[in-house]
């Protein structure tokens, strides 16, 4: 129990990385579902010269490692003269990165649904927004939750990703302690605790999610 | 169709005067799938308050005519006009078929009620919620006149204690009705039903043909695509056998049913009687 | 100065150089985690205490970062003085948190192949080793072909991460080429062209691989 001193001494610290974790999350969750939902809807409905472009942009950022883009990101923006707080640089990389993930998500739960939906909506005279809205959309949702639930505790897991660069949040925070105390064990079994709290209990929401979009279908 | 000021009586529909005019006109209607013609220059003319129902074998195309009729298929030629409107495609000045704004496909849908055979209800909305869905979004009517309408279609098929329900928890025949009803709500000038027994449990039939029946005898346009010959023959004011994308013969159920014309009717009714005896 | 020619003829072979460690990485940890995922996937299919072991194996390693495990293994065994190198602890990380994700892959396939298809068997009088070769394993192999390929690319991205303990694959001879020239784009470019060549690659084998096994049967 002695042991674990440092991390008794440094858990606070811990928890306001954790902190800073979280809103970096959270900030890049809204646009890569936004960015998500056009690129899924491009595909879909788009003509041809719009699904090629997201068919590529998925292709390269699905094949390349984050850690490479937040990397070069970090390095090539201050040399393009964009005046980004690095917060937000890595944010808005890491919600393009996850878009192109989510955008399979929706559009798996968009043309999951049975083609005799649109029938019906058609054939009661919908116009393709409303029948988009009330009775596309909603449906696609649902079943693309669980998933969706998925990629955001990876991307809470990535934002880890950020330290590599030099930026603050829960494993800088970890790192800085282990240098002070060196109690590398304690220090990041603390920090690994903390991201499964979060991880997991979003996990379990996405379990909780599956089993409600299977009723009904 | 009902009149909801008049306080009639249960009929929620009216008896609809027969018009000179067809209510239903399919000309020359054709269609392929890549090198299969299903459908091959196929007319069919359906007068207001007539009950059309269509038998022939699998892949015969009767399936795809129904939908091609709303334009859920499009189809390479041929017109089809509801109530004196066309739907899809209309002719110019020169003959040529040009394809309608989708704005007035939309509303042309509006003025024909489809029922399908696997329901196709909403599963994420309420009963009320599916009942009212497009006539309120979609014609703009209130959704309180729209409410109201669907209770008194729901009380018509008897299925008024479940307006609240979701459709995962009916039963299939409960789900089918509500999915008539549905179509009803819109005030169709037709209704048109593609197999909707063939996916339920023997016993839950019974319910949906009854229904079928009402609306039959309320005097509403039907074209009905069916294997149930019996009730072919009960609901049917004349019956439509299509083979291989043609029509091959058409009359009245007696005449056709038994003593048709034509082979191929002869061949396809003797393979039912064998198994199911009408 | 981007897309300079001078510059890439030397860039590319140190790339080179990096990405065989990285592909040595990837490999490696595919090959190993082929095997002690099945064994984590067996263990958690048992019914007692083992079962409940390796379901908190798995549920931990898929909800803490890959970068947290890395810092525990290289920091945790240096600590004791086991003094593991880079290239070791950046594989027993990636083999630790693959276990756990290939493990789900085999779980998942073992379900989707239906029960049915074992009473079936049975009925017809099959013997349970001839059942499992003739009719479940092909089932099983063929279902997980393709989540095991979405695993390999990335298996792939994820050897970007050793970087962080100085392990010299390709991402960290990039990080060295960046800090010492000014050249950023084109190390990006050829990082990502490598990178993107890699998961491809692991694609289409993937699918090949698909395609043979569909001919087989």
């Amino acid at each position: 129990m002695k042991e674990f001193a440092p991390l008794l001494h440094g858990y606070w610290y811990l928890f306001r990385g954790a902190e800073m974790t979280l809103l970096m999350a959270a900030a890049a969750v809204v646009p890569a579902t936004f960015v998500g939902i056009l690129l899924a809807l491009a595909q879909v409905f788009g003509n041809r010269f719009a699904r090629s472009a997201v068919v590529g942009y998925l292709f390269v950022i699905r094949g390349i490692p984050l850690l490479v883009l937040l990397t070069f990101v970090y390095y090539l923006l201050p040399l393009t003269g964009i005046d980004l707080p690095p917060f937000w640089g890595v944010v808005v990389v890491m919600a393009l990165y996850y878009a192109a993930f989510m955008s399979e998500v929706f559009r798996a739960g968009i043309l999951s649904l049975p083609r005799a939906q649109w029938d019906a909506a058609r054939s009661l005279g919908m116009t393709r927004q409303l029948m988009l809205r009330i009775v596309i959309f909603p449906q696609a949702l649902r079943l693309a939750s669980p998933p969706f639930v998925s990629l955001c505790a990876n991307l809470v897991k990535a934002t880890s990703l950020v330290s590599i660069v030099g930026l603050w949040e829960l494993t800088m925070a970890s790192r800085e302690i282990v240098e002070r105390t060196l109690a590398p064990f304690q220090i990041f079994l603390g920090a690994a605790a903390i991201y499964f709290c979060i991880c997991y209990t979003l996990a379990l929401y996405g379990k909780y999610l599956e089993r409600r979009a299977l009723v009904g279908h | 169709m009902a009149n909801i000021l008049s306080g009639a009586p249960s009929l929620a529909i009216d008896i609809v005067p027969v018009l000179a005019r067809p209510m239903l006109e399919m000309s020359g209607v054709s269609k392929r799938f890549g090198t299969l013609e299903v459908l091959r220059e196929v007319s069919l003319s359906v007068q207001a308050g007539e009950v059309v129902v269509v038998i022939g074998p699998s892949g015969s195309g009767k399936t795809t005519l129904l939908r091609c009729i709303n334009l859920l298929e499009d189809y390479e030629r041929g017109i089809v006009t509801v109530d004196g409107e066309p739907v899809g495609y209309r002719l110019d000045a020169g003959n040529q078929r040009v394809r309608l704004p989708e704005r007035e496909i939309a509303a042309a849908r509006g003025k024909i009620g489809i029922v399908f055979q696997s329901f196709n209800l909403f599963p994420h909305m309420n009963v009320l919620q599916n009942i009212t869905a497009a006539p309120v979004r979609v014609k703009g009517i209130s959704r309180a006149q729209a409410e109201a309408r669907a209770r008194e279609l729901l009380a018509m098929v008897g299925l008024s204690d479940k307006a609240a329900e979701h459709p995962v928890r009916l039963s299939g025949g409960q789900q089918q009705r509500v999915a008539i009803v549905r179509a009803l709500a819109m005030d169709p000038k037709i209704m048109l039903f593609d197999e909707v027994t063939s996916a339920l449990d023997p016993e839950l039939v019974g319910e949906v043909l009854a229904a079928m029946q009402q609306l039959a005898r309320a005097g509403m346009t039907m074209v009905v695509v069916t294997h149930e010959m019996s009730f072919a023959r009960d609901i049917a004011d004349r019956i439509v056998f299509m083979d291989d994308g043609v029509i091959v013969e058409q009359g009245k159920p007696e005449q056709l049913l038994f003593s048709p014309t034509t082979d191929r009717v002869r061949a396809f009714l003797k393979r039912y009687n064998d198994r199911y005896r009408i | 100065m981007p897309l300079d020619p001078h510059f890439i003829a030397r860039l590319i072979p140190a790339l080179i150089e990096g990405a065989e460690v990285t592909v040595e990485l990837a490999i490696l940890t595919f090959a190993i985690c082929l095997v002690w995922g099945l064994i984590v996937a067996l263990a958690h299919s048992t019914r007692g205490p083992l079962s409940w072991i390796a379901g908190a194996y798995i549920q931990i390693v898929r909800n803490t970062p890959l970068l947290i495990q890395l810092y525990i293994v290289f920091f945790g065994f240096s600590m004791i003085g086991f003094g593991l190198s880079g290239f070791a602890s950046g594989l027993l990380a990636l083999c630790i948190q693959n276990g756990g994700y290939m493990a789900e892959i085999y779980r998942g396939g073992l379900q989707a192949v239906s029960l049915r298809q074992y009473e079936a068997g049975r009925a017809l009088g099959m013997r349970r080793a001839t059942l499992y070769r003739t009719v479940i394993i092909p089932q099983v192999v063929a279902r997980i072909i393709p989540p095991m390929t979405n695993q390999a690319i990335s298996i792939i991205k994820d050897t970007s991460q050793v970087a962080a303990i100085a392990v010299m694959e390709m991402m960290k001879v990039a990080e060295v080429w960046v800090e010492s020239s000014a050249n950023t784009y084109d190390v990006f470019l050829g990082v990502a062209v490598i990178y993107l060549a890699l998961t491809s690659v692991a694609g289409l084998a993937g699918k090949l691989f698909e395609r043979q096994l569909a001919f087989a049967q």
